[in-house]
């Protein structure tokens, strides 16, 4: 019986040692390049029916390289990818997704230089702007593919309800309020959103009769801009804290922040042209969906939005001003390639043809401008077919000349600690009055230099 | 005639001889064949008790002793207790277990006496329509929890909801229900006890189970409704009470659901809504740090298994079964 399991187990493993050993003596066994789809979009139904095309495609024309394409829910991914990583099974190639779905695995990326360097791969094709917005000090982590700039929407319908002139249709144009040109900047923004907030009499937030109880539209939103830092960019670009280059970072709160966040909460529960969270969870507002329920004028929000736009009743216009200066925040998606990939070459042949080759079929279903110019216009009419009214899509494009830098997702010290606390201090803003904005800008500054001080001690300890 | 008693004492002198002589006999073919099969039909319960039960518990508490982020695997090193005593200074420690008690607090009675209270109402040989009734009080329980909380999150609206509309009516100015850190307990109570009809039902179910001919021994003594219901039904039915009690205290513990819904995990309205189990998602899951999360999954376990020792060292107190057995 002994005798029996003994060659049972002698065969076993012969049989593991030659199969162990065949791909040693396998020459042209192809590399396989895995592709992780899930940490930004792609997981629609036909997103996923173009990816697996596109995968297909590059399988077929290529002998060395095959793709294995690995796609996982939205609501998972983070974990999903953090746990293949753990085990040793990262993908070679990650996205598409913006900066906040990569800076939770910051320091996971590989720099791209060495191999552009090496590929002679031209980055000319693009606005500089486009691609610096993927340079970190690491280096450049991702090659430029579809980009969301922030814009205005609004509705023309209620600006001519109450006799008001359309906000610009380009940057530098001034405003024209009661027959006077006034600057298109975050005070008029206040005023005109004041006055195209209405109640249930009719009367708008500049009058006294107005019943701020009983609002049925409302002026201005920052649509579904949760994270805190998306909502602050009009005043400016900037970061939360500052490298002291020796490990340690020091919370701050920008300036220009400051008077963000009390021109945002005296437009909640002072001016009452901002609606608050209920407001926005309301059935009047869309139940979330504001700017698409009809009763909210203006809304800043990037291209992406354009998935979420029943109707045709809206326009595109020039963002604000502060301080004479324009910011218009935007998010870039793209792929990167993960640092411990194998074959770092064969992932950037198939990083060059998902953002080269594959970029239009795939920038369809993922609905963002290309960032190749020459891609745009084809880009736009698929726009113009769904949106008939005309859109003023020109606004959109010059809005990539103003982008925020820093960026409003960008890296910070314990980086998904910190950005929850960030999102609390914004939340708490949408739903509570009477605050004193100075002693919770004050606690929020301190949670984040315990937040940065944790992360400093634990670099240390390594 | 062999009284009971003597069967019993004979079977009790008899036990060492059987199981010596099992000891010694030699396992047949067909008793071979029999364990075999039996392990095949049990594997696929003990493949999923080691895969997804033990071999997680125990990697968990080896997880507790490291320092693991799973983004940075690389970084992972042994820290000893340090997670333990982080539960100590980690401040959210304190605000989500005290979240989570306040909450049970308000929500423990009512998930306690209201399925008793529906059931004697449900029972009452008064009622017309009791199918009607008992489908109706049923049926919200089948309704996904998903689906539920976006539901309420619309009735609960301040502006919109179909509540504070109600209470217009009256002339009462509805709460912010889901924005106010007062508040939203009773929202948070409110959406819950739509989910009570599994517990109800259980209830009636062992209410109609309790003999009539106390009753009706009952009020030959004289005994009023209230006096047969305390004295009769509440002791009846206190093992499914009990049950209900256990159902309910873990799952109070082990509450998620419906603030992580209804509020996106955040916590908010100002950690109002940071229950226990919501800290130890976003540790885990959304800071990745695997060695706390681990660490407060722990803690979790350990205050879930000093509740439910209490709970059964005092059912033999107040909970009544007929056969005599307790736990």
């Amino acid at each position: 019986m002994l005798k029996k399991y003994m060659r049972i187990a002698l065969v076993s493993l012969l049989l593991i040692v030659v199969l162990g050993a065949l791909p040693a003596f396998a020459q042209d066994e192809p590399v396989t390049i895995t592709w992780f789809v899930g940490i930004g979009t792609g997981g629609a139904p036909e997103q996923r029916e173009m990816q697996e095309a596109v995968v297909q495609r590059f399988n077929e024309s290529h002998d060395d390289i095959q793709i294995e394409l690995i796609i996982v829910e939205n609501n998972v991914a983070v974990e999903t990818l953090g746990t293949l990583i753990a085990t040793g099974e990262a993908p070679d190639i990650v996205g598409p997704a913006g900066f906040a779905g990569a800076w939770a695995f910051a320091g996971s990326w590989l720099p791209l230089d060495d191999l552009i360097e090496e590929t002679g791969y031209d980055l000319s094709q693009f606005p500089e702007s486009a691609v610096e917005i993927h340079r970190t000090s690491e280096g450049l982590l991702g090659l430029p593919l579809a980009n969301f700039p922030a814009f205005l929407y609004y509705r023309p319908g209620l600006f001519d309800e109450a006799g008001l002139e359309y906000p610009p249709a380009h940057y530098g144009d001034p405003y024209i309020l009661d027959g006077e040109e006034v600057e298109w900047d975050v005070y008029t923004l206040r005023e005109v959103g004041m006055r195209l907030t209405v109640d249930a009499n009719g009367f708008d937030a500049t009058e006294e009769e107005f019943d701020p109880e009983n609002i049925i539209q409302w002026g201005f939103a920052n649509q579904w801009a949760g994270p805190m830092r998306q909502n602050y960019t009009l005043f400016g670009a900037a970061s939360v804290y500052e490298d002291n280059g020796d490990g340690t970072y020091t919370a701050v709160f920008p300036e220009n922040w400051r008077e963000g966040v009390q021109w945002f909460y005296n437009g909640i529960w002072e001016d009452h042209f901002i609606p608050n969270a209920a407001q926005v969870g309301s059935d009047l507002l869309g139940a979330g969906n504001a700017f698409a329920s009809g009763n909210l004028a203006m809304a800043q929000s990037h291209l992406w939005y354009t998935c979420c736009l029943p109707d045709s009743d809206w326009d595109a216009a020039a963002l604000p001003s502060y301080n004479g200066q324009t910011t218009a925040r935007i998010h870039a998606d793209t792929f990167r390639i993960m640092n411990t990939t194998e074959y770092p070459r064969e992932a950037f042949e198939v990083l060059t043809y998902l953002t080269g080759e594959a970029s239009l079929d795939l920038l369809s279903v993922y609905g963002g401008m290309p960032a190749r110019p020459d891609d745009q216009d084809a880009f736009i009419a698929t726009l113009d077919e769904k949106y008939p009214q005309g859109v003023n899509w020109d606004v959109v494009i010059e809005s990539l000349a103003f982008t925020d830098v820093p960026h409003h997702e960008e890296w910070l010290p314990n980086n998904n600690k910190a950005n929850d606390r960030l999102d609390a201090f914004q939340s708490l803003l949408e739903s509570t009055p009477g605050l004193d904005l100075d002693a919770e800008i004050a606690t929020l500054v301190s949670d984040l230099q315990a937040i940065f001080d944790e992360y400093s001690a634990g670099q240390s300890d390594e | 005639m062999t009284t009971a008693q003597d069967t019993s004492a004979s079977a009790t002198d008899t036990a060492p001889i059987a199981t010596n002589q099992k000891k010694h006999r030699p396992t047949s073919q067909l008793e071979k064949m029999q364990r075999r099969w039996g392990w095949i039909f049990i594997s696929p319960w003990i493949i999923g008790f080691l895969g997804f039960t033990l071999i997680p518990m125990v990697a968990s508490f080896i997880f507790s002793f490291l320092k693991f982020t799973i983004n940075h695997p690389e970084d992972i090193r042994f820290i000893g207790l340090q997670n333990y005593q982080n539960l100590l200074t980690d401040p959210l420690v304190g605000v989500s277990l005290g979240v989570t008690f306040k909450f049970a607090l308000l929500s423990l009675p009512l998930a306690i006496i209201l399925p008793v209270a529906l059931a004697a109402l449900l029972n009452n040989k008064y009622l017309r329509g009791k199918r009607f009734f008992r489908t109706l009080f049923y049926m919200p329980y089948i309704v996904p929890i998903v689906s539920a909380v976006y539901v309420w999150s619309g009735v609960l609206n301040t502006e919109t909801g179909w509540l504070n509309r109600f209470l217009e009516l009256f002339g009462i100015q509805g709460p912010d229900w889901l924005n106010s850190v007062v508040w939203i307990y009773p929202a948070l109570v409110i959406i819950g006890l739509w989910g009570l009809g599994n517990s109800y039902l259980i209830t009636l179910a062992s209410m109609q189970g309790v003999p009539t001919e106390l009753y009706e021994a009952a009020t030959v003594d004289g005994a009023n409704m209230w006096q047969r219901f305390r004295k009769i039904t509440l002791p009846m039915i206190s093992p499914v009470i009990f049950y209900n009690l256990i159902l309910a205290v873990i799952g109070l513990l082990r509450y998620f659901e419906i603030p992580f819904i209804l509020k996106e995990g955040t916590g908010q309205p100002g950690n109002a809504t940071m229950f226990y189990n919501i800290h130890f998602y976003k540790t885990a899951f959304v800071f990745l740090d695997m060695g706390y999360g681990s660490t407060l999954a722990w803690l979790l376990f350990i205050i879930t298994m000093i509740f439910t020792v209490l709970l059964f060292y005092t059912a033999r107190y107040w909970v009544y079964y007929a056969s005599g057995d307790v736990f």
